[in-house]
């Protein structure tokens, strides 16, 4: 297995060094840059604007400019930020806990209500549960999350005045868990709704997919109870797809949540993209999609890790 | 020991907390203040910031100015003894040589005192070729610069330049005996982490949520009344007012309630709603480089055709003023007798017909060869702009003209398509160039189109011998009412010739507590905190 990884682990390099290059050269490509946020500067002219360029190294030939890039990260720089001028790692790692927080709660909330609702859907076919929930998870991938999020808002913080609308902490209580948790109801409500629904459907087809299998067959011949048919048999056969699903959504636990982190006030890494995005914080958005495609490897060598040992016809090879 | 954990428990508990607090938000912790804005500064070197309004909160708050504007546009000192004027011996007869005495009694927050070396560093820093500082408007204008003594500075302008003071009240002053020791002030740990002589300290930050401020005690004007300042950040706008609303701030400012909220705000017992004018003006930007609008009669008829109003009425449902110059109507150098000459689209199809524009079998207009057929481009997204857009096209189209709407990401919009003068027309917001003073040299003085001349921002490519004289003259002029009477000639002739059409002045609608005494409206800053120092609780 050392070997299995160690492989995998080699074979990353050239994906990050293509991964950086395509995302280099698309980002330099696409039309406009960094400096139109100083155009809206009533003050700024065109003498300032390219003395601002030469100073950021954007007068330097695309080639000239991915070098240096490339060579600050290979010595541990990522490069400092156009705005502000602090290292993009800081910048980048300053908003992890507060991603992680929102996207693990949520994701593991919706992993358990998923499964459970999938299971269960797989389970009594056709019933009035299935048809529900069914229904439900097509209501919920259909509206957009902004959608949830303002309802939410409106329902729970406006109307009842049970929770906060935003934000992470009641301002001067920082660190208090009980103000967290209150904080992340709403966010957590809304980002579960959706990744719930996905759930429900992948791990209902999974297993209906395994229940009409023979060996399924052959233990309710043999008068294997039904609860230990399902958790002995079906269980494990059906988790691999839902393994290699989870393994692709890992790196969303770091990427961050766009549109609820923006709705919610979340300090997350989905604002710093958005707002990486709006400004062309070219260091950032290099730093963040370098940071994501590390971890979409990692999840996918843990996914197949993962399978590899719940399957013992899997080798690693 | 083992723990049962039922499902009424967990139902009970889940229920206790979402319950705990049964109203949210609401009460007032008169100790501290907060502000909310969707934009979040990330830049704190007062030198550095990119984005005016959220950027001039830290600004404000940690850094002092040599002096400051008040809402009535009036200069009052701040670091400096006096404003400096001719009457007070500040500005020598000729204009050129201005004398600056500083206070004795400034220190920075970490203790050591303020003095002229921090003045002379900060102007060596805007000068600096490493440092991307945004602008050196009017300091670039200084020939030498002599530190007399301690506490007096003074300086020699190559040429009279009377906005100089506007250059000096937009630049605050940074620490020489730590900014001095850098080696990259543009990745100097200060920019995080700044030290000032402002009303208040920076105590934390917390990435994306909120910045937290203490007063200073040792602040040179005397402590600010309320002990702790927040700034945070949420960044969508129905959100914001919904803390707002709720309580969970007590001033919400910037963006602000979007103009369709306005009736439900100002209904609000326990807020008041605050109209705020900005610097802000919003145009039709006419590329006079480009074939279709060489000649002024045809922007002028395009111009007619618009319904100006119309789209202030409908689309900003009557917020904003209408203005016909590149100022607020409010303001001190704003000309009032021009008069409004839009909705007027048979008058518009008179002036394109005298012109030689005349409409072809496809019912567009033609001259020489050329049709009357433009792009239009604003910020894609900007839906209020858009319904603007829309309108116009019609306008337009009823008297002959093709408009076709082309929007693009802010980044490439106002990138080299702005500043290379690669659009047709632009539907653009813009302030006043240095400060608010009216000085317009940089927007529309034949020698600053970026594209002939590298310098300046005339990206509308206007050229006439007559304003840029009177530019000239403006910037040396002293006195106020000689000002006044050279800027509404120049307003006059921009309105008659329309290189840019001027539809409305921006304001906000803030929202604050009652309670909450101090936010101003002052159109002659884009600081909304521009005298937080004097907040507090009433």
């Amino acid at each position: 297995m050392i070997g299995f990884v160690a492989w995998r682990l080699l074979q990353a390099i050239p994906l990050l060094i293509g991964v950086s290059l395509i995302g280099f050269g698309l980002m330099h490509l696409a039309p406009g840059g960094p400096l139109a946020v100083y155009t809206l500067n009533p003050t700024i002219q065109a003498q300032d604007i390219e003395r601002i360029k030469i100073i950021f190294g954007l007068d330097q030939p695309v080639h000239v400019q991915y070098v240096k890039w490339a060579t600050g990260i290979f010595s541990g720089n990522w490069g400092y930020t156009f705005f502000g001028g602090r290292p993009v790692l800081d910048v980048i790692l300053e908003r992890l806990p507060a991603t992680l927080l929102l996207m693990g709660s949520a994701l593991s909330v919706a992993i358990v209500l998923g499964l459970s609702i999938g299971v269960l859907g797989a389970v009594k076919r056709y019933s009035v549960f299935d048809v529900l929930a069914t229904t439900g998870a097509l209501f919920a991938l259909s509206f957009p999350t902004f959608w949830f999020g303002l309802m939410a808002i409106f329902v729970f913080a406006i109307e009842l005045r049970w929770l906060p609308s935003g934000g992470m902490w009641e301002l001067g209580e920082e660190g208090n868990i009980l103000s967290l948790l209150r904080h992340l109801v709403l966010p957590t409500m809304v980002l579960a709704l959706v990744i719930t629904a996905t759930w429900s459907r992948y791990s209902r087809s999974a297993f209906l997919e395994v229940m009409q299998q023979d060996f399924m067959r052959t233990a309710r011949a043999k008068g294997v109870p039904p609860a230990a048919r399902l958790m002995r048999h079906a269980f494990p056969n059906a988790a691999k797809p839902l393994i290699a699903l989870l393994g692709v959504e890992l790196p969303f636990l770091f990427s961050g949540a766009l549109v609820t982190e923006t709705i919610f006030g979340w300090p997350g890494m989905g604002r710093l993209f958005v707002d990486a995005l709006n400004m062309k914080e070219y260091p950032i958005l290099m730093g963040m999609m370098m940071f994501t495609a590390i971890f979409v490897i990692i999840g996918n060598l843990l996914a197949d890790l993962a399978i590899a040992a719940i399957d013992p016809r899997v080798r690693l090879r | 020991m083992t723990i049962r954990i039922s499902r009424r428990g967990i139902l009970a508990g889940s229920a206790t907390l979402l319950a705990a607090p049964a109203v949210w938000g609401q009460s007032i912790n008169r100790d501290r203040i907060i502000l909310a804005m969707t934009q979040e500064p990330v830049q704190f070197n007062p030198l550095l910031y990119v984005n005016a309004g959220t950027e001039n909160v830290p600004e404000a708050c940690i850094f002092d100015a040599l002096w400051d504007v008040n809402d009535k546009g009036e200069f009052f000192p701040n670091l400096a003894v006096q404003v400096p004027s001719r009457q007070n011996g500040g500005i020598s007869a000729d204009g050129l040589t201005w004398t600056v005495n500083l206070k004795r009694d400034v220190k920075w927050s970490d203790g050591q005192p303020f003095s002229a070396k921090d003045v002379e560093f900060t102007y060596q820093t805007i000068m600096n070729p490493n440092v991307a500082v945004r602008s050196r408007a009017g300091f670039d204008l200084i020939k030498t610069f002599r530190v007399k003594d301690d506490h007096t500075v003074e300086m020699e302008l190559s040429r009279p330049f009377v906005p100089f003071l506007w250059a000096w009240q937009n630049m605050h002053i940074v620490p020489q005996h730590i900014l001095g020791r850098e080696q990259n002030i543009q990745t100097a740990a200060f920019n995080s982490q700044p030290i000032g002589t402002g009303p208040y300290l920076l105590r934390s930050r917390t990435a994306g949520s909120h910045m937290v401020y203490e007063r200073n005690p040792n602040y040179h004007r005397g402590p600010a009344k309320v002990r702790q300042f927040i700034h945070k950040f949420v960044p969508d706008q129905m959100a914001a007012y919904g803390q707002a609303r709720t309580g969970e701030v007590d001033y919400y400012a910037l963006s602000g309630v979007p103009p369709d909220r306005w009736t439900e705000a100002r209904a609000f017992p326990d807020r008041d709603f605050l109209r705020y004018p900005s610097p802000n003006v919003q145009f039709i930007y006419y590329n006079c480089g480009k074939p279709q609008f060489a000649d002024p009669r045809v922007r002028r008829a395009l111009t007619m055709a618009t319904q100006m109003q119309k789209s202030i009425d409908d689309i900003y449902f009557g917020t904003w003023p209408r203005t016909l110059s590149y100022l607020q109507p409010t303001h001190w150098a704003y000309n009032s007798d021009l008069r409004d000459y839009t909705n007027d689209a048979a008058g518009a199809e008179r002036l394109l017909d005298e012109a030689g524009w005349r409409k072809g079998p496809d019912g567009i207009r033609a001259k020489d060869g050329v049709q009357l057929k433009f792009t239009m481009s604003t910020t894609a997204g900007n839906t209020a702009r858009q319904g603007c857009q829309a309108l116009f096209q019609q306008n337009w189209k009823a008297i002959g003209v093709e408009m076709e709407i082309r929007n693009m990401p802010a980044s490439v919009v106002w990138g080299e398509y702005t500043t290379q003068s690669r659009f047709d027309t632009l539907l653009v917001a813009w302030d006043p160039t240095v400060g608010l003073d009216p000085d317009y040299t940089a927007r529309c003085h034949s020698k600053m189109i970026p594209v002939k001349h590298r310098q300046g921002s005339n990206y509308v490519q206007y050229e006439n011998a007559e304003v840029d004289r009177l530019l000239e003259l403006g910037v040396t002029q002293t006195e106020q009412a000689d000002r006044i009477a050279t800027y509404r000639q120049i307003q006059a002739i921009l309105h008659d010739e329309v290189p840019f059409a001027a539809q409305g002045g921006s304001v906000q609608g803030h929202l604050k507590r009652k309670q909450l005494q101090g936010p101003t409206p002052n159109q002659y800053v884009t600081d909304i905190t521009w005298n937080v120092y004097d907040w507090a609780w009433a």
